[in-house]
């Protein structure tokens, strides 16, 4: 049994979406059924996996990235982490933070492929359905080398799984919102055992002009001696926030048993946004345009295989990502472009990693990654025209693993990383895992219960280098960049609890992390930005989460998540000049605190969730003004309820779904002039046909 | 919890429903410093100096009028007991009374026929002015005191990549001449009793980038010569100071300036007679001298780490002379406002908004 689960621990360090089955199978179960106890805990509590040793990770499973298919990543991050999404609202662009980092500084993983933009290196989680993803890991601090390097704050790692059961299903949700929004999902898959596969669509429209009071505006009403008579707040509406979004994600498994396992996912995008008029525009919005349009593909190919004691596989894939952004205005009906910008980026990748294990309490490992991109940006701005850069860059990875348990309890690893971009070669990024089981009981029975205590830390050297842009981009662009240098370690407590009729696991960890040669973008005397190694940050605070579930007599079941952070991440730089008051303040729009609290309620067929959010205040400015009303975004809360009933007929199951957003209509902003809806409603219909199940077996 | 949570929901806001608007009555002298904050964040803010005391207010307009000045506020003018503000990406003058600097009125681009994003104003009279613009071929031409638009000239340019840029305007006899920064080296100059462009003066040097005035007519232009990142240019990047006869057009100074990507500025003193200029320090020069001079008149200031102040705006007070330099520090917090006397000697230091650009004395 231990020399099976040692495979499963083996396959999962290659192939990320082939993980162990009894592992996933509950949560895909849910998938359906919508929400059980979750017993995969169980499997946890008994053998801790040897690869996860130290690791701060936060998993987000199926159940909760399926919960409503006009949410996207970002959706999901802000109501089920401590990271902080600092987003303009649907649809525009979103971002998502670890421990008081900047964007950049989050490496994004899908299916094993780095996707963050060679361009920006940032990723823009409204672009990413939730959908689409069947698993989602948030690798924390120092633990993100477990994956990758250059995630100075952590790691997203995405990915989609194999569909669990055998035979076709199909499953088609239709959802109508407010503000002419219609969300339509489409699911076609098929598995038979050795072969599966599964065809996604999601088709996103919406005019996304939801009314608002304008705090930021006042209509004066004057008699007609032009004195004022009253004045008031207008209502309007949002402009221009319109969006048009289709994904379709292709995906195919085989299982060849002695020849391995083989994967391919494909993911192709289009979009088409407009980005929203800022609440002090006084402009007429019918002669100008301002909207961004969007094509990206992605490739993923695997294949994997594992014997005794060693495990290889190998990946491939390739990025092709073409964004075009207008601002202009049609005058005398020419119409004229302000600022036009185009880039095309492409991506091509391999991965090759082998684990073995010579001992059964030593697990090696090694993986090696060549990445090239290709950059082409053109763009007209008031400080150039023309051609911005058109550049390829390699990029090699190399990362060498070491994972020891020298008692039951305890166990430690190590990681060194080598990375070099260009024709640069990165310092090496050294990491250390340890961590010790303080509490271990379990009772097997007709009523099992377990608990376990662990203590974790970690420490890490880690490199971030330069994007494309960050180098290359015409005007300012800063060929002598070096890379950000991150020092980070953190501890901290994973308690899981399983009683009768109780599930519980919960995180609590510290951590403290100095950034150096952060690269900052600031205007120069001329107009334009330029990046340069300015700044020296400091982040440290707390993280915790709680995941919960009771159930109780007649078919009652209660889950609750909870996750908080207090990130104080605070600028260490030497003065910019003599008059720089930034020294020791508060990031821009980085909360001290964040926390969610989601719920969820079912009774038989019925279900009724509840999500909560709350950031604390952000400041606008470096030195963290709060003279000016412009200089601090008030704190805000966010509330969300939905429920469900579900019908399980001969042939078909579907569901009913009702969602309130903003349940308490808050008006509130996440960024200076940018309001976000109110209350607003979306139904959804989901249609799954029941046909007879094929069974491989027979 | 849940409910609990909800209930603090219930309890917050994080929307500034408006402000109770402050009542402000300053009759005596003072300076407005306008404030562009950052483009695309509507952070553009007001702040009101007097002198006399030294005191400061921030962020005024949004505390008079209960609610926000803009997105990149560009230029502040007074004229008769109002002051007038452009704020570029908002699309809107705003007009406001220097006292109470209540709003007194707004006009704003759906008002105009051709107004897109007002850069500077200049006024002709009470009932007659200009505005420039960054992407308009036109001028608009308002009335101020009614705040509409009352017409338009042509500035008859090629659009240069898509800008028809039209800037600062300065006055001699009837004609008016204003500067066109982007992609452009040309002063345009307009007859004010036709509304017309009837001429146009074309400089060696690209972008003109500030203009002003002296007592004998002689137009100062000072250009920022293009930009140079890489193998990518647009013109030599070297700023060049120009005179030019107002009455004749012709170009009769040309100088290269030293420059290390340093912003450029120009101010007149009260009997225009001297020029000041910012060139990453502030430089002094009398408009008869042969030559621009070697030695800053005042150095920028040094940080710690070596680095210079980066001085933004520069203005002289109409009437005593003083010298007012703006630093955008880092361009993300409050900007500082230095007060010299007119021998250089610093007086005051001051916090105004997000980088300050522009000084308006009342």
């Amino acid at each position: 049994m231990k020399r099976t689960l040692l495979l499963l621990l083996l396959w999962a360090e290659l192939l990320p979406c082939s993980l162990s089955g009894f592992y996933r199978t509950a949560c895909h179960a849910q998938t359906s059924e919508q929400w059980s106890l979750r017993l995969d805990e169980v499997g946890i509590l008994a053998q801790r996996r040897l690869k996860d040793a130290g690791v701060q990770q936060t998993s987000i499973d199926t159940a909760i990235l399926h919960q409503n298919v006009s949410l996207s990543m970002s959706d999901i991050l802000t109501q089920h982490s401590t990271l902080f999404i600092k987003s303009y609202g649907r649809a525009t662009e979103s971002t998502a933070e670890f421990r008081g980092t900047s964007p950049a500084h989050t490496q994004v993983l899908w299916n094993g492929m780095k996707i963050n933009s060679p361009m920006l290196g940032t990723v823009d989680f409204s672009t990413i359905p939730s959908y689409f993803v069947d698993q989602a890991n948030l690798l924390h601090g120092a633990s993100s080398l477990t994956l990758t390097g250059g995630g100075l704050g952590g790691a997203v790692d995405l990915s989609t799984l194999p569909v669990q059961g055998q035979g076709t299903t199909l499953q088609y949700i239709q959802g109508i919102g407010s503000f002419d929004t219609y969300d339509q999902f489409l699911r076609l898959s098929y598995g038979n055992g050795r072969w599966s596969t599964s065809t996604r669509l999601v088709y996103a429209r919406s005019d996304n002009d939801f009314p608002y009071t304008n705090y930021d505006k006042k209509v004066d009403v004057r008699d007609d001696e032009g004195h004022i008579v009253r004045s008031y707040h207008p209502r309007e509406r949002n402009r221009s926030g319109y969006f048009d979004d289709f994904h379709l994600l292709q995906e195919l498994y085989c299982n060849a048993r002695d020849k391995g396992r083989f994967s391919l996912a494909a993911w192709y995008s289009h979009s088409l946004r407009g980005l929203p008029f800022l609440s002090v525009d006084y402009k007429d919005n019918s002669s100008f345009s301002n909207e961004q349009g969007q094509d990206v593909a992605r490739v993923v190919a695997g294949w994997s295989k594992a014997a005794t004691v060693w495990n290889i596989g190998l990946r491939a894939g390739y990025v092709r990502q073409q964004t075009a952004y207008d601002y202009s205005t049609t005058y005398e009906s020419v119409s004229t472009d302000i600022t036009h910008a185009m880039s095309l980026s492409q991506q091509g990748f391999l991965r090759a990693g082998a684990d073995w294990m010579p001992l059964r309490a030593l697990l090696l490992t090694a993986v090696s990654e060549v990445y090239y991109n290709h950059v082409y940006s053109v763009d007209k701005s008031p400080f150039h025209i023309g051609e911005n850069y058109r550049l390829g860059r390699p990029e090699y990875h190399l990362s060498l693993s070491a994972k020891w348990r020298p008692r039951q309890r305890m166990t430690m690893s190590a990681v060194l990383r080598g990375e070099c971009y260009g024709d640069d070669l990165v310092p090496p990024i050294p990491a250390l895992f340890a961590e010790y089981v303080l509490v271990s009981r379990q009772h097997e029975g007709l009523v099992p219960s377990a608990e376990t205590l662990v203590v974790k830390a970690s420490a890490a050297r880690n490199y971030r280098y330069p994007s494309m842009d960050d180098l290359y981009f015409k005007p300012g662009g800063n060929p002598d960049l070096r890379p950000e240098k991150g020092l980070t370690a953190d501890g901290g407590l994973e308690l899981s609890l399983l009683r009768k009729g109780v599930s519980l696991k919960a995180n609590l960890s510290a951590f403290d992390s100095h950034i150096t040669d952060w690269i900052l973008w600031t205007p120069n005397a001329k107009g334009y930005w330029q990046p340069s190694n300015l700044k020296r940050v400091h982040s440290y605070g707390t993280e915790m989460s709680v995941t919960a579930g009771f159930s109780f007599r007649h078919d009652w079941h209660l889950d609750l998540t909870g996750n908080y952070a207090y990130t104080p991440s605070l600028n260490m730089s030497r003065e910019v000049e003599a008059d720089d008051a930034s020294y020791g303040k508060q990031l821009v729009y980085v909360p001290r605190h964040s926390a969610n609290l989601s719920g969820q309620l079912s009774w038989r067929s019925w279900a009724l969730s509840c999500q909560w959010m709350h950031y604390s205040e952000r400041f606008t400015t470096t030195s963290n003004e709060t003279a000016y009303i412009t200089g601090r975004l008030k704190p805000f809360y966010m509330s969300n309820l939905s429920l469900e009933k579900s019908w399980q007929w001969r042939q078909v199951h579907t569901s009913l779904k009702g969602v309130v957003n903003n349940v308490l209509d808050t008006e509130y902003v996440t960024v200076l002039s940018r309001p976000m809806a109110g209350r607003n409603f979306e139904l959804f219909l989901e249609i799954k046909p029941q046909w007879p199940l094929k069974s491989a077996s027979k | 919890m849940l409910p609990a949570a909800l209930l603090l929901s219930a309890a917050c806001s994080n929307a500034d429903p408006g402000i109770e608007e402050e009542d402000f009555s300053n009759t005596g002298q003072g300076i407005f410093i306008l404030c562009e904050g950052n483009f695309n964040a509507g952070n553009s803010t007001l702040s009101y100096y007097q002198p006399a005391t030294g005191q400061v207010e921030n962020g005024i307009f949004a505390r008079a009028n209960d609610r926000k000045l803009g997105d990149t506020g560009q230029s502040i003018a007074i004229y008769d007991g109002t002051a007038y503000i452009a704020v570029e990406n908002s699309g809107i003058i705003w007009a406001i009374d220097t006292a109470t600097f209540r709003v007194k009125g707004q006009l704003t681009t759906g008002e105009t026929e051709h107004m897109i994003n007002p850069r500077y104003i200049h006024f002709l009279s009470g009932e007659k002015a200009y505005v420039t613009d960054l992407y308009s071929p036109y001028i608009t031409i308002f009335n101020p005191r009614t705040m509409t638009s009352t017409g338009s000239i042509s500035t008859r340019q090629e659009s240069a990549f898509g800008y028809f840029s039209t800037e600062k305007m300065v006055a001699w006899g009837h004609y008016v001449f204003t500067n066109c920064w982007s992609y452009s080296n040309k002063i345009l100059v307009i007859d004010t009793r036709s509304d017309q462009m009837v001429h146009e003066i074309t400089l060696d040097s690209w972008q003109p980038k500030d203009m002003t005035i002296d007592a004998r007519g002689k137009l100062w232009v000072i250009t920022d010569g293009g930009y140079s990142t890489g193998d990518d240019s647009f013109g030599d990047n070297i700023p060049h100071l120009y005179s030019i006869d107002a009455e004749s057009f012709a170009i009769e100074q040309d100088f290269a300036l030293d420059t290390d990507e340093g912003n450029v500025q120009l101010a007149m003193n009260p009997s225009r007679d001297t020029l000041y200029l910012i060139n990453n320090d502030i430089y002094r020069m009398a408009v008869t001298d042969p030559h621009p001079p070697v030695r800053p008149f005042i150095h920028a200031e040094l940080g710690q780490n070596g680095r210079r102040h980066f001085l933004y705006a520069i203005g002289v007070h109409p009437r005593n002379g003083e010298i007012y330099v703006a630093d955008a520090v880092d361009y993300s917090q409050s900007g500082v406002v230095f007060r010299y006397s007119r021998d250089g000697r610093l007086i005051d230091k001051f916090r105004v908004g997000i980088t300050p650009n522009g000084f308006a004395f009342k």
